[in-house]
């Protein structure tokens, strides 16, 4: 989690990863957020993050990502 | 002949009345409905004291009133200046200082943002504009007698010394471009564009001004459909959406996310994009999921009113195709000026030249910038017999053996990011404003489509990053900000930027 954290902290040094749990339906990260995030989550969890996974549900809170990045590292 | 968009307007009410001009995910407008509003928003405007000929600001949300305010300024007689309500207080605020503009209509959503900028004009709820007076009030002779060549909108952009320009555009300019655009699409009144682009930016004319020339119906798509890739297609065919005018950021996102992997848009017909140079890869993925769909490239500085040339493909684009800009749309000339100020014509394929555009859809040019907007508008140098006004764009163009025009790169700084204009200097500004930043440069890696800005001093990266989320527009921060001990330097001293380039 906490290099999750650093990448979220990366990405956007200006949301606070902690308590925001609407990320998408907020509209807080953009399409161009989403597009920079999923290569570094696959680069830095040697993961593929596929369309299918890109869904609000998947993005909406830092708890949200690691889910599916845990996931899809155990896959 | 029409002399302003009121007459379009006005037209298109008798017209298609009972028909949806606009919809967006809550609501929907009929034409009749949006003269309606314009009409009552103009009393609104007329009872506040607001006179004719003045700018008024427009912080829209993301839906179908923004346009009906939009059309209430010019029935005011006035015009009107869309901003983003997402930028930072800081961007906005040296807006507000070009613009000097007494008036404000602000959506209910943002008047909290607002009353924190320290605007010292008055601030009136959009809601309230619509609705507090009725169609009836209005008086017409705000408007009446208007020649074309009046303002229309002031739309901002990046500038090189920091300071936004604010591009003027006549409602004779937008005619002539709309009627050009048109033109090329051939819309009717079944036709349903899918609106992508932000309603306070340039890209947005045609969305909001085709169904008033038309008949046809625009539909706002919400700006997080286009994060993810699982709904945005589907969207487009739950709306019939036949039409797509995107920037060329929206087409390669939504292809990159792998939007088609979910839903094919099975209504379109027709997608023409534009804002800087399509990724071969992202095109070919919409024409291999969308055979028998006209695409259309579409070059133009915001200066020229959106575009001013055109190309419609003809085939599946290979890796290694350079899809032409193509040639002049109507309304409009192109001039290509060598070194020395003397013109290159197609009979020179293969010289590159500045592009230069001329003809009635050239904008007004910078409000209150009169240095700025002399050294881009000027006398074609060919020219000695009468005026002729040409804009330099800044861009390189060549023709081909077939006499269309290949886009080849800026002469200057400026670079084309996600369909957005950008000085690289103004990024520089930006960053020396932050304390410990001594020496900085800004480059953009268009292959992966990255800002990088490398700097020297003792800020932190976090702390030059939060500044810039503060200060500059989203699209304009780098993702990349890396500390060096030195920036690299030639013999003259100047920053080595080729050295730097390598390393990113």
């Amino acid at each position: 989690m906490d290099e999750l954290m650093a990448v979220l902290e990366e990405l956007r040094p200006d949301v606070d990863f902690e308590t925001e749990k609407g990320l998408i339906k907020n509209g807080i990260l953009d399409s161009f957020d989403i597009i920079s995030l999923v290569s570094s989550l696959d680069e830095a969890f040697d993961i593929e993050i596929k369309p299918a996974d890109l869904i609000p549900d998947n993005f909406n809170s830092a708890e949200a990502i690691w889910a599916l990045v845990q996931r899809l590292m155990e896959d | 002949m029409e002399t302003t968009i009121l007459d379009f307007l006005d037209r298109a009410a008798a017209l298609w009345g009972g028909r949806v001009v606009y919809a967006d995910n809550k609501n929907t407008m009929t034409f009749a409905q949006l003269d309606g509003f314009s009409r009552s928003a103009g009393a609104y405007l007329q009872k506040r004291g607001v006179r004719p000929g003045q700018p008024v600001l427009v912080m829209g949300e993301r839906g179908i009133n923004t346009p009906a305010c939009y059309m209430g300024v010019l029935r005011a007689g006035c015009f009107y200046a869309p901003v983003d309500a997402s930028m930072p207080a800081g961007r906005l605020s040296s807006i507000l200082e070009v613009i000097g503009a007494k008036y404000m209509i602000a959506s209910g959503e943002f008047l909290e943002k607002v009353s924190a900028l320290g605007f010292d004009g008055e601030i009136f709820a959009a809601e309230d504009v619509l609705s507090e007076c009725g169609p009836e009030d209005y008086d017409p002779r705000s408007a009446a007698g208007l020649p074309e060549t009046v303002p229309l909108y002031v739309i901002f952009t990046s500038g090189s010394t920091g300071k936004p320009k604010g591009v003027i555009t006549s409602h004779h300019s937008l005619m002539c471009y709309i009627d050009a655009v048109q033109s090329v699409l051939g819309l009717g009144e079944d036709d349903i564009l899918g609106n992508q682009a932000p309603l306070d930016y340039i890209a947005a004319v045609r969305d909001i001004y085709l169904p008033l020339f038309t008949g046809a119906k625009t539909v706002i798509i919400p700006k997080e459909e286009f994060a993810m890739p699982d709904r945005l297609f589907g969207i487009l065919n739950e709306s019939r959406v036949t039409t797509l005018c995107w920037s060329t950021a929206g087409l390669e996102i939504a292809a990159k996310l792998g939007s088609f992997d979910y839903e094919k848009p099975s209504y379109l017909r027709r997608v023409i994009f534009s804002g800087s140079v399509i990724s071969n890869k992202y095109l070919r993925i919409w024409q291999e999921n969308l055979p028998g769909v006209r695409f259309i490239n579409q070059y133009g500085p915001t200066e020229a009113t959106a575009s001013c040339t055109y190309y419609e493909l003809t085939g599946m684009v290979e890796e290694d195709t350079h899809i032409p800009i193509g040639r002049a749309y109507p309304h409009y000339s192109i001039t290509l000026l060598d070194k020395e100020g003397r013109i290159i014509t197609a009979d020179d394929p293969g010289e590159t030249g500045e592009i230069c555009v001329g003809g009635p859809a050239l904008a007004l040019g910078y409000y209150g910038d009169e240095d700025r907007t002399k050294a881009s508008f000027i006398q074609n140098p060919q020219n000695h017999c009468y005026r002729e006004l040409i804009y330099r764009t800044g861009d390189l163009g060549r023709y081909r053996e077939d006499g269309l025009l290949e886009f080849c790169g800026r002469m200057d700084r400026q670079i084309k990011h996600l369909g957005h204009r950008i000085e690289l200097d103004e990024i520089e500004i930006a960053a020396r404003q932050v304390g410990g930043v001594n020496d900085c440069c800004a480059l953009y890696d268009d292959k992966n489509s990255l800002l990088y800005l490398f700097y020297e001093g003792p800020a932190s990266s976090r702390e030059i990053a939060l500044y810039f989320r503060g200060s500059l527009p989203a699209f304009m921060v780098p993702r990349r900000i890396k500390q060096l001990d030195s920036l690299p330097r030639l013999a003259n001293g100047k920053t080595d930027m080729r050295s730097l380039r390598e390393s990113m």
